[in-house]
Formats: C-alpha cells, sequence, structure tokens
C-alpha cells in the first residue's frame, strides 16, 4: 500500500530534528498501518466507510455534471403511494411514489456532508486555539480555557439546539443559512471543545520534549514550531478523535433533522425517520428500516474502524 | 483547604459570566426581534411596536443603563425569566416540568448504570472469551443504532401493537406508568455505550500493578475482581454518576417528546418549534448553572477526600 | 463482599420486574372513575392561554368556551345557524337606524366562586361586565389581538384607545373613563352606539369569546397571571392546567342551569339529538383534555376508549373508512359512530400581490394555478376527504355559488400552464427568477406539502424554492409582505362570507388578514358597500360578483375546503357538528352503560 507510505513522508516532521525523533514519526504511522492492516475486520469496515463516502461524493458529481442516475432521480416518481419493497422497487415508495432506496442513498450525501463539514470547523476552530493555548500558556490560555469551559457547562444536545435554531433561516454576510448549512454550523461551532482540550494537554506535554527545544534553539519561528512540528506529532490524535467523533455528527444530523432544523427540502435519514413515525401505524415499515439500517451500517463500521484505529495508532490507549 | 474553596468559588464567577454572553449573543444579538410573532395576526403596526416596548426590543443593546445587555445579566441572576410566549412565567414551567423529567431520567440512569456495571463486571471476568468478545460487538452494534430507531420500534411494538404498555401520557395515568416505556427503552438504548465504558474502566484496573500482585499473591480471580477491581473501579464510575447529575434534571428530549411526558424536555421541544427564545435561554443558562454548581460539589468533596487535589 | 456482589444483580431484577408490574396496572387504573360522568378529549396543540379578552385559535376558544359565555350564541341544532340569546335576556333592541343596539341581559347569574372575590363568593352580572370587557379589548397595553374586530365601529371607542396610549402601563388605564357608544344604562341594560352600521355585530362581536365577561376582580388581583386563572360565568370551572399537558374543568357548582333546546332540524329527533330536549345542563362532572401534538397516539387513545371522539389520520384512514365512505366493519364492531361536515374553511397558495415579479404578471399566476392538480392533493393528503376549492367561500356559506365550478379558475391544466408560461415571459422580459414558496411547519406534513406543490409547479417549467420556517418566521415574512408564495388557509368564525372576503380588501394589508396585499378599487367599493348591508338577496349577489373579480385577479391559487370525518363513541350523547360555536361540552352527556360495556368488548375483541 504505497498511500500509506506517502502518508508517512508528509507527515514525517521535518529532517532538522534529532534523528531519534525522524526515527519515531516513521515507526508511529508505519508499525500503526501495518497493526491496522492485519486487522482483517477492520479492514472491511474502513472498506464500507471508503463506499459511503464515494458514493457521497458520486452524488456530488452526478449533480454537477447533471447524471440522470438513481439517487439524482429521488424526487421521480416510480410507483404507487406507499407500494411494499418488491421486485421493482427494492425498498417500497413513499407517499408520493418516490423510491425510497433511491432516498435513502441521496441521504449519504446530506448526512456525510454535515459530518464532513461539522469535523472540518470543528478542527478548523479547536486544534489552533488548542494548540495557541498550549503553546503561549499565559492569557491566551486562559482566555481560551474560559471560553471552553464555559461552552461545556452547557449540555451538548441543548447547546446544539440552540445554535441550530438561532442560525437558522438567518442571513449572515449576505449568505443564508438554510437547511443542512445551519445544521453542520450549529455541530461545528459546538463541538470544537473536545478536540481543543486533547490537543492543548498534548501540546503541553511535548512542548518540554528534546525536538521542541532544538527547534526552538535553531531559532525557528513560533509559528513554525507549532505548525510544523507540534501539530504533526498530535496529529495521529486528531484522527483518532474525529473517525469516532464523525458518528456523533452523524446522529446528531438524525435528530436535527428530526427535529424539523434540518434539510427539508431533500431526503435525508433524520426526515425519513420522521415521515415513517406516523407511516409505522398503516403497516409501511420500510422507510424506517432502510434509514435505520443506512445510519446502522455506517456507524457500526466506523465505530469499530475507530476503535481499531486507536488502538493501532495509540499505543497507550490501546484496550487489549 | 478554605483558600482551595474559595478559588474554586472564584473560579466559576468567569463560568457564569461566560454562559451569560453567550446566551445573550445566541438569543439577543443573532436570535433577534420576535414582536411579530407574538402580535399575531392582523396585529396593528402601534400594537407591535407595544410588544417591542414590552419586551424591550426597542432599547439599546449596549451601553445604556437600561440596555438590553444589563436587562438580560439581571434577569438571569434573579432568575426571573420573564413569561414565556404562552404568557405563564419560565420559572412555573421549569419547576413543574423538573418532577417528571426526573421520574423519567433518575431510573433510568441508575438503571443504565447498575445494568452496565454488573455486565461489564460478568464481561471483564470472562475477558478475551468469545463472550467478551460477542458482547463488545453488541455493545458496537447498539450504540449504532438511531437512538430514534429504539424509540419507534419500542414504541410501536410494546405499546401500539401489543399493548403491553400505555401509548402516551394521560393524565389518569400515574406517573410510574406513564415512566416505565421510555425508562425501559431508554436503558437498552443506553446499555451499549455504558456497558462498553464500564467494561474498559475494569480492565484497566485489572491491568495495574496491584491486581498483579494479588494474582501473585495466590487469590483467586473471583476475589480479586469483586475485593479489587471493583472497589477502585468505584472511582471513575462514582465520578461519572455525579458529573451526569445535573444533566438528569433535563430531562430526555426526545423520549419524552415521544410519549408526551410533561417533563423539560418536552418544553424544550416546544420552545423550539414556537422559537421561544426565552424559554430556551433559561433552560440553556439554568442546566449551565446546574452543572457547574455539581461540578464545584465534585472538586470539593475530591479534596476533602484527597488532600492533594487542593495543592493543585 | 457478598452483599456487594448481589446487590447489582439483585437491583437489576427488582428494576426489571418494577417496570413490568407497574405497567401491568395499566389496564386496572381507569376504572377508579366509573361513577363520575367525564368527557375526555384531546387538544391537539397546545393551548396558548384562556383570557377570553385575548385569544384567537381554536383550541384555546374552545376551552374557554366551557367557562366564559356571551351574550349571544348559535342554537345547538337549527340550521341554518340561528343567533340565540344566552347571556343577554332577549335579541337586541335596535334602532331604526341601526345604529344603537339596546341589550337587556339577564338577571341572576353569577360568576364562579373564585377567591379574588370578597369572601370568595362569585358576585352578580351586571351590563357594566361587558362594557370592562370592550374596554379592555380597546387597551392598548393590553395587547389584545381582537381589537381589529372594533376599529373604527363604536363612538367614542377609538378616542378611548388613543388615551389608553398616554399610560404608562395597563394598570395605570382607568376603565370608568366614558365611552360614549358603550354604556350600561342600568344594571342589567347594556347600549351600544356605533358609528356606521355594522350587520355583523351580534354574530361577530357579541356571539365571539373576546367579548366574554370575566371578572373585573379576577383580572385586577390576578394580573398577568389571568391567563390561567378565567372566571366566567359558564357551566364548567378550571380545576387544573398543566401547560402543554392536559386541561381539566369541573362542572360549576353554581351554574344557573340552562334547559337542552327542545326543537332543531326535522331529523334531529331521529337522531337522538332531542332526548335530553328540556334537561338541565350541563350533564357532564369533569371535561379533560389532554393535549396530545400527533394524531397518532390519540387514534390508539380513541380505540381503546379513553378518548370520546377523533379525527380520523391520514394514515389510518383506510382502516376506519370504506371505499364507499362508510365505516369499516371493524369500527362498527365497535359501535364507533361516524359524522361528516362541512368545515368552512379554505386553504390555499398565495401570491403576494406586490411582488415584482408575480404581482404584475397575471399569467404566472394563473399559470401556476392551473400547474396543480388539486383531485391529487386531496387524494393524497386528506384521503380524498376534502373538497375542490374552484373559488374562496367556503360551501357551507349562504353565498357560496353552486356553479362556481364551471369558471373552471380551479382546473388541472398543464397544458394551459405552459402555454400562459409563455406569455409570462414575455411580459417578464426575460426568463422567469426561481420562485420562492414560504411554507409554515417543519414537521412531516408541511414537508410533504411543499415536495407536493414543488413538483406540480415544476413540472411546468417553473424552477420553485420551498422555503419551510417555523411559524414566526413566517409570520414575519408574510407581515413584512416579503413572501413570494405562500401556503396558508382560513376558517370562517360565523356564517356569512365576509370574513372571506375582507381577506381581499385594500385597507387589511399585511400585517392586516389581506396577506395577497390585494388591491382592486372596484373590489374595495364594492366592499365598503356590503359591510353596512344586511343580509339580503341584493347582497348575496354581491358577494357572489365579489368572488369573481378576485377570482379573476388570480391572487392565490386556492386548493380545498375542509371537510371533517369526525369519529366518536356510541356512549358520546349529542355529538352534533356545529360549525361555529364553542361552548358544546355542556350539551355533551355520557351513557356510563355503554361504555362500561365497551371495555368488556374490548377484551373479547382482544
Amino acid at each position: 500500500m504505497s498511500d500509506s507510505e506517502n502518508i508517512t513522508r508528509t507527515q514525517r516532521p521535518c529532517p532538522s530534528q534529532g534523528a531519534a525523533q525522524l526515527g519515531k514519526g516513521r515507526s508511529l504511522w508505519s508499525d500503526g498501518l501495518r497493526r491496522l492492516r492485519r486487522r482483517k475486520l477492520a479492514m472491511v469496515c474502513f472498506v464500507v466507510v471508503l463506499i459511503y463516502f464515494s458514493l457521497a461524493g458520486f452524488i456530488y458529481l452526478a449533480e454537477l455534471f447533471d447524471w440522470r442516475i438513481g439517487p439524482t432521480l429521488w424526487a421521480e416518481q416510480v410507483g404507487e403511494s406507499y407500494a411494499p419493497p418488491s421486485s421493482e422497487n427494492i425498498l417500497g415508495t413513499d407517499i408520493f411514489g418516490q423510491s425510497v432506496c433511491r432516498k435513502t442513498l441521496y441521504g449519504t450525501k446530506i448526512s456525510i456532508t454535515v459530518a464532513l463539514c461539522a469535523s472540518f470547523i470543528s478542527i478548523a476552530i479547536g486544534v489552533p486555539l488548542g494548540a495557541i493555548a498550549g503553546y503561549f500558556r499565559g492569557v491566551a490560555d486562559e482566555i481560551i480555557v474560559w471560553i471552553y469551559s464555559t461552552l461545556s457547562s452547557v449540555p451538548y444536545i441543548l447547546l446544539i439546539l440552540a445554535f441550530a435554531v438561532v442560525l437558522r433561516d438567518k442571513t449572515i454576510f449576505g449568505y443564508k443559512l438554510t437547511g443542512i448549512t445551519a445544521v453542520y454550523l450549529a455541530i461545528g461551532l459546538t463541538s470544537w471543545v473536545g478536540i481543543c482540550r486533547l490537543i492543548r494537554g498534548e501540546i503541553i506535554k511535548h512542548k518540554g520534549r528534546d525536538y521542541v527545544l532544538a527547534a526552538m534553539s535553531y531559532g525557528s519561528s513560533e509559528r513554525r514550531i507549532i505548525f510544523k512540528h507540534l501539530i504533526p506529532n498530535v496529529f495521529h490524535l486528531i484522527i483518532i478523535d474525529f473517525s469516532l467523533r464523525f458518528v456523533a455528527f452523524i446522529h446528531a444530523e438524525v435528530i436535527l433533522s428530526f427535529l424539523g432544523l434540518g434539510e427539508a427540502d431533500r431526503p435525508s435519514w433524520g426526515a425519513m425517520i420522521n415521515d415513517a413515525r406516523i407511516e409505522l401505524s398503516r403497516g409501511v415499515w420500510w422507510q424506517m428500516a432502510a434509514a435505520t439500517a443506512a445510519i446502522f451500517f455506517i456507524s457500526l463500521a466506523l465505530n469499530i474502524f475507530g476503535d481499531a484505529l486507536r488502538d493501532s495508532l495509540d499505543p497507550k490507549l490501546r484496550i487489549q | 483547604m478554605t483558600a482551595y474553596i474559595i478559588r474554586r468559588l472564584l473560579y466559576t464567577i468567569p463560568i457564569v459570566f461566560g454562559v451569560l454572553m453567550l446566551t445573550f449573543v445566541l438569543f439577543t444579538l443573532v436570535g433577534g426581534d420576535i414582536s411579530l410573532e407574538i402580535a399575531g395576526k392582523g396585529a396593528t403596526q402601534e400594537t407591535i411596536d407595544e410588544i417591542r416596548e414590552e419586551y424591550g426590543f426597542n432599547k439599546p443593546l449596549f451601553l445604556a443603563w437600561d440596555s438590553q445587555f444589563i436587562n438580560h445579566f439581571k434577569s438571569a441572576l434573579t432568575f426571573d425569566f420573564g413569561r414565556a410566549r404562552d404568557r405563564e412565567p419560565i420559572i412555573g414551567k421549569i419547576k413543574r416540568g423538573v418532577g417528571p423529567s426526573l421520574a423519567l431520567t433518575v431510573p433510568m440512569f441508575f438503571g443504565v448504570v447498575i445494568i452496565s456495571v454488573s455486565l461489564a463486571l460478568v464481561v471483564a471476568f470472562v475477558h478475551g472469551s468469545i463472550w467478551d468478545i460477542s458482547a463488545v460487538f453488541i455493545c458496537v452494534a447498539g450504540m449504532s443504532i438511531p437512538y430514534l430507531s429504539f424509540i419507534l420500534f419500542g414504541q410501536y411494538f410494546l405499546a401500539y401493537k401489543w399493548g403491553v404498555f400505555p401509548v402516551f401520557f394521560s393524565p389518569d395515568l400515574t406517573m410510574a406508568q406513564y415512566v416505565a416505556l421510555p425508562a425501559l427503552i431508554g436503558i437498552v438504548a443506553g446499555l451499549g455505550g455504558n456497558l462498553r465504558f464500564y467494561r474498559t474502566v475494569m480492565l484497566d484496573e485489572m491491568r495495574s500493578d496491584y491486581v498483579r500482585t494479588a494474582f501473585a499473591k495466590g487469590l483467586d480471580t473471583k476475589r480479586v475482581l469483586f475485593k479489587h477491581v471493583l472497589k477502585n473501579a468505584m472511582i471513575p464510575i462514582i465520578t461519572r454518576v455525579v458529573l451526569a447529575i445535573p444533566f438528569l434534571f433535563l430531562g430526555s428530549l426526545l423520549l419524552e417528546r415521544f410519549f408526551g411526558i410533561p417533563g423539560l424536555g418536552y418544553l424544550m421541544i416546544g420552545a423550539i418549534s414556537s422559537r421561544d427564545y426565552f424559554v430556551i435561554n433559561a433552560m440553556t443558562y439554568i442546566s449551565a448553572i446546574l452543572f457547574v454548581v455539581f461540578n464545584l460539589i465534585t472538586d470539593i468533596c475530591y479534596s476533602l477526600v484527597d488532600p492533594r487535589v487542593s495543592l493543585e | 463482599m457478598s452483599i456487594l456482589k448481589h446487590k447489582p444483580i439483585l437491583l437489576l431484577v427488582g428494576l426489571i420486574a418494577a417496570t413490568f408490574v407497574l405497567a401491568g396496572c395499566d389496564s386496572s387504573s381507569s376504572d377508579k372513575d366509573s361513577d363520575e360522568m367525564v368527557l375526555r378529549h384531546a387538544l391537539f396543540t397546545k393551548l396558548k392561554g384562556l383570557d377570553p379578552g385575548n385569544m384567537r385559535d381554536v383550541y384555546s376558544v374552545t376551552v374557554a368556551s366551557q367557562i366564559c359565555e356571551t351574550l349571544y350564541q348559535y342554537h345547538f341544532l337549527k340550521r341554518p345557524y340561528e343567533i340565540v340569546p344566552l347571556l343577554a335576556e332577549q335579541m337586541p333592541q335596535i334602532s331604526d337606524d341601526f345604529l344603537t343596539y339596546v341589550i337587556k341581559i339577564k338577571k341572576g347569574v353569577y360568576f364562579q366562586d373564585d377567591k379574588c372575590f370578597p369572601g370568595g363568593r362569585g358576585r352578580e352580572l351586571k351590563a357594566e361586565d361587558f362594557v370592562f370587557a370592550v374596554k379592555r379589548i380597546a387597551n392598548i397595553k393590553y395587547l389584545s389581538q381582537n381589537w381589529s374586530m372594533f376599529d373604527g365601529k363604536i363612538v367614542g371607542l377609538d378616542e378611548f384607545r388613543e388615551y389608553t396610549k398616554g399610560c404608562e402601563s395597563e394598570d395605570d388605564v382607568d376603565y370608568a373613563r366614558e365611552v360614549e357608544g358603550l354604556t350600561a344604562s342600568d344594571e342589567h341594560t347594556l347600549v351600544i352606539k356605533l358609528k356606521k352600521t355594522w350587520p355583523q355585530l351580534v354574530g361577530t362581536a357579541l356571539a365571539d369569546i373576546a367579548t366574554a365577561p370575566i371578572a373585573k376582580e379576577a383580572v385586577f388581583s390576578y394580573g398577568k397571571d389571568i391567563v390561567s386563572h378565567p372566571v366566567g360565568t359558564g357551566p364548567f370551572v378550571l380545576k387544573v392546567w398543566h401547560r402543554g399537558s392536559y386541561v381539566e374543568l369541573v362542572r360549576n357548582p353554581k351554574f344557573r342551569g340552562e334547559p337542552y333546546p327542545g326543537e332543531g332540524e326535522a331529523s334531529d329527533a331521529e337522531a337522538g339529538y332531542l332526548d335530553d330536549a328540556g334537561k338541565i345542563m350541563p350533564f357532564a362532572d369533569r371535561v379533560v383534555w389532554t393535549v396530545i401534538e400527533e394524531y397518532q397516539p390519540a387514534w390508539l387513545l380513541f380505540l381503546q376508549g379513553k378518548l370520546d371522539n377523533s379525527p380520523i389520520p391520514k394514515d389510518n384512514y383506510n382502516e376506519a373508512i370504506t371505499e364507499t365512505r362508510e365505516l369499516t366493519p371493524v369500527m362498527k364492531q365497535r359501535n364507533i359512530r361516524l359524522k361528516k361536515f362541512l368545515d368552512p374553511s379554505t386553504f390555499w397558495l398565495g401570491f403576494n400581490m406586490q411582488d415584482p415579479v408575480l404581482g404584475s404578471n397575471k399569467p404566472l399566476r394563473r399559470a401556476i394555478s392551473y400547474a396543480i392538480d388539486r383531485d391529487k392533493f386531496i387524494e393524497i393528503f386528506f384521503n380524498g376527504r376534502h373538497l375542490v376549492a374552484h373559488g374562496f367561500i367556503a360551501p357551507l356559506m349562504d353565498s357560496y355559488d353552486p356553479n362556481i365550478k364551471e369558471k373552471g379558475y380551479a382546473r388541472y391544466d398543464p397544458e394551459k400552464a405552459r402555454e400562459l408560461l409563455k406569455e409570462a415571459e414575455q411580459i417578464h422580459g426575460r426568463a422567469l427568477p426561481e420562485l420562492k414558496m414560504a411554507i409554515p411547519g417543519t414537521d412531516s406534513f408541511s414537508r410533504q406539502l411543499g415536495q407536493f406543490l414543488k413538483r406540480y409547479v415544476t413540472a411546468v417549467g417553473l424552477d420553485v424554492e420551498v422555503e419551510y420556517m417555523d411559524w414566526p418566521t413566517y409570520m414575519e415574512k408574510v407581515n413584512t409582505r416579503s413572501a413570494q408564495m405562500f401556503s396558508s388557509g382560513v376558517r370562517a368564525s360565523i356564517p356569512d362570507a365576509e370574513d372571506f372576503l375582507g381577506m381581499f380588501y385594500s385597507k387589511y394589508w399585511a400585517p392586516g388578514s389581506n396577506r395577497f396585499n390585494y388591491l382592486n378599487p372596484e373590489f374595495d367599493r364594492l366592499y365598503e358597500k356590503i359591510e353596512v348591508m344586511f343580509d339580503s338577496p341584493e347582497r348575496k349577489e354581491l358577494y357572489r360578483k365579489m368572488e369573481l373579480l378576485v377570482l379573476e385577479d388570480c391572487p392565490a391559487a386556492f386548493l380545498n375546503h375542509r371537510v371533517v370525518f369526525a369519529l366518536h363513541h356510541d356512549w358520546y350523547k349529542n355529538y352534533k357538528p356545529h360549525a361555529f360555536a364553542y361552548g358544546m361540552s355542556k350539551y355533551r352527556r355520557i351513557d356510563m352503560k355503554k361504555r362500561a360495556e365497551y371495555k368488556k368488548l374490548l377484551k373479547t375483541i382482544k
């Protein structure tokens, strides 16, 4: 797998560091990935996750180039209203006779988009803030710790809801926050606390290490030390954290959509479950089952893969 | 010691201030003026202006003795949140909702803790066996099922189809009756994540040196497990439990909605759909205060038990 | 140690056992009220408040109407609807110029006992109480939603409203201040003087809960909490109002007692509506409304016999109704009865006539109207129960034009729509932009509604973006006239089409009731004419003419009129549908024997 070699190379700390650090950097990633590759189940899960991601990417492409394929044609009427699963419509149809299968596939795009955007936002906020707080300490640290202590003293679900309610349909800088934009903003803006705390702690630990001291004595700029030396050394923690957090984001999107705060115009898993709530009583279980299964498989795959990743990359955290 | 407690108390002030800032920014600066909606259908401009005045939407945001900023602080610090959109005092609503919410969350939470700790012990006991592996797998699978699906299927089969439990809240029912099914669903849904957490806690303990010593002394597994592991694992377990207590007051948003339990979660859902910022603001603030207070209590308790803490 | 070892497992077993034991109690619990006559209903939204002076939503009005009474009411049984006195002794004496109304009120009517009265005993109702009720609505500090009803109608009342603007707060307003057109000439006589004739005074204002007297003592002693302490003269008293959860009323022990009406329509005797004629009402001891915001649980509670009546949720329709619109055998076996009746309501997709794109482009608006398949709409969302709205005056109205269908304003004609779009494009000068459609609500139903409308409008070649918003945002959009298209509806409160016509009068532009911001000078001229006209064939003609004027301009795609299919158990007596009255609990009676039988029946079905 030459891919992993590439990752190793780009992530490797710059050559100015001591030989011991360099060796450690390489062995951490290559060792970890080798360990990971040995876990068959984890690799299966990785493939499942990849399938979801590529499906989402594919739907984006299809919409961009206007390909007329299943998921982008979800709005098309393919049968009677509420037709049960059959050979024609594998997962049956909904109230308008739209294919549940297509809707479920399309929902992948919404969920993956929300979870990805939310992850990027929270990394973009959490990592620099954590690094600054951990590296400079002092007033900057005090302020950052104060901000995240404040945020974490409000229950998470309440915080997301409050953000989502307030941000919904607001126009900010001429851009209207409709549907999922408000959702991933709300999730992203509220969930950087964990990663920020983690990075801050790690940076404090690493600050006293030889390679950092060496870089300082070379006269490297602070920005260089943080972004070229420290962050690459704690990068695996970010990846582990997010492989697990991704699941939480997907579930948060489902709940927000269910509460009517999410995507309204296009199919999403949360909205499908919301519809299914009423339909169950007339015996229409397929919408519910399809959405549940879609969520279940990606969550399961991400959970198992995230665990395996953690076990492989961070031996200290290993459980077994 | 006293110095530590005072320091710890002082430390809560910026947090409370922070929460107030957060709610102000969210609900006043970003949220904005909702007088049009309060006025209702066919309201004249003068009525709308009157409402602006009543709720203070026409006041300056900052930089005035009577600004919205100052009033926001005043109302929060005196716990006088004014009236909700249905003109009932908010604090009354919250007080009334606490009971049903706790009736649901307390049995649910302790049910989850007790069952998952006991199961974790068992699983840790057979650690490494096929039972352990399948238990972990079931946990992860359980964590992967959306919470909504648990509720939906639970309500559909146990209440609608088989009629084992009441379908919905009704004033004739006793609290125990209408809470039974949602609590049961909550326990089942929460089991996966918790069992996995406690299993990790137990295994961490089992790998520590004192356990190795105990085994070396020739104690049998059962004794080690119950005498040493469980006793020491109690510390992280109790910490987790205590820190979860303030969240119990909030009730359960989704369960309360599905079963019509008139608790705080239900109140929140209603406030979200009617954009009642006043209620959401009060709930956010109160839950943050509860969290801060419980954190404070835990920290002080720790410092009493373990003098090293206060030296930090 | 051994205790610790077993504790968790013991607790676990105990907990699970307890859960099931508790749940097992379920079936035996509801027997405790077997000797009491309790009416049980569902409320589908939360109550907003029980202060009659400031409420407009159907559910609050429904509950408050059992507690407070009005001067006049609609006759329970007679059709066409007829107004009869309730708190008034007889119909008003009207002067020859139709400007002065003298109303005698009943003697010996007492307010409910409440701690706001000295000694806790309710005092006698006086004419002054009605004066107070109306002045209170006029008080701008009270922020009543009902003011528009009185705007510019009663001599001196507008000046009173002007005066209240200068007051500091609600409490500073001096209610003793004279209003010329609204006086109590003696303790039991109310005199109203009008600025111009107001044919709907009795129907719109004096039979509306807004003018129901509420004890002044309660208003002053409860202050803002009056919303949860209504003190009226009605047959029931508020016992518990657990906000957002349930409301419970109990019989007012001091209620004067009203006899059940003895005459009605020809078919009423056969239907059993006259069985209780002459008996003293109310019959029930308690009335309970449980707030159930979803139809599903309500439906199940109904089938379990825990609610007396229920609408049919669309997803359970096939379970209850056969293709011939009759009850299914399953329902018949349970002795469930079906009532079908017209609801005086109209729903539409409205166009903002002040919008730069839509407002000046009639072919575009008509194209959208022709693009929507109303039959399909009604089939999907209402199981085909509702009626297509060919115009906006609801079928129940006297002025409803039975031939309106032939005018063809509501037909589904995608071909014609495409043709009109070409014309629309020419008017617009370039390609038509994407149109925005505002849908109030973010729940499943709203989302499906939006998707449906979008699907049909885009099918003829228009671009539409549906914006789902919560109610406040929606209201703001409509009230600030910034919505382009919006889904909305109205229900008439009186058996006269004036409510519908008022929606197009240019003086009522949003935030008033004319949300279309429709302007047609000819229509305005006619509206000002009919506003002061009493019912006559001539007025009816004018109504129809005005309706056509509006339809021709197409300020909305009118979609449907609601038809209610309501189910009730056979023990729920005197349930005659009524489109305009709310204070109905006093008429209802429970056949306790039949109710007990249902429990046995349920067991055999299971």
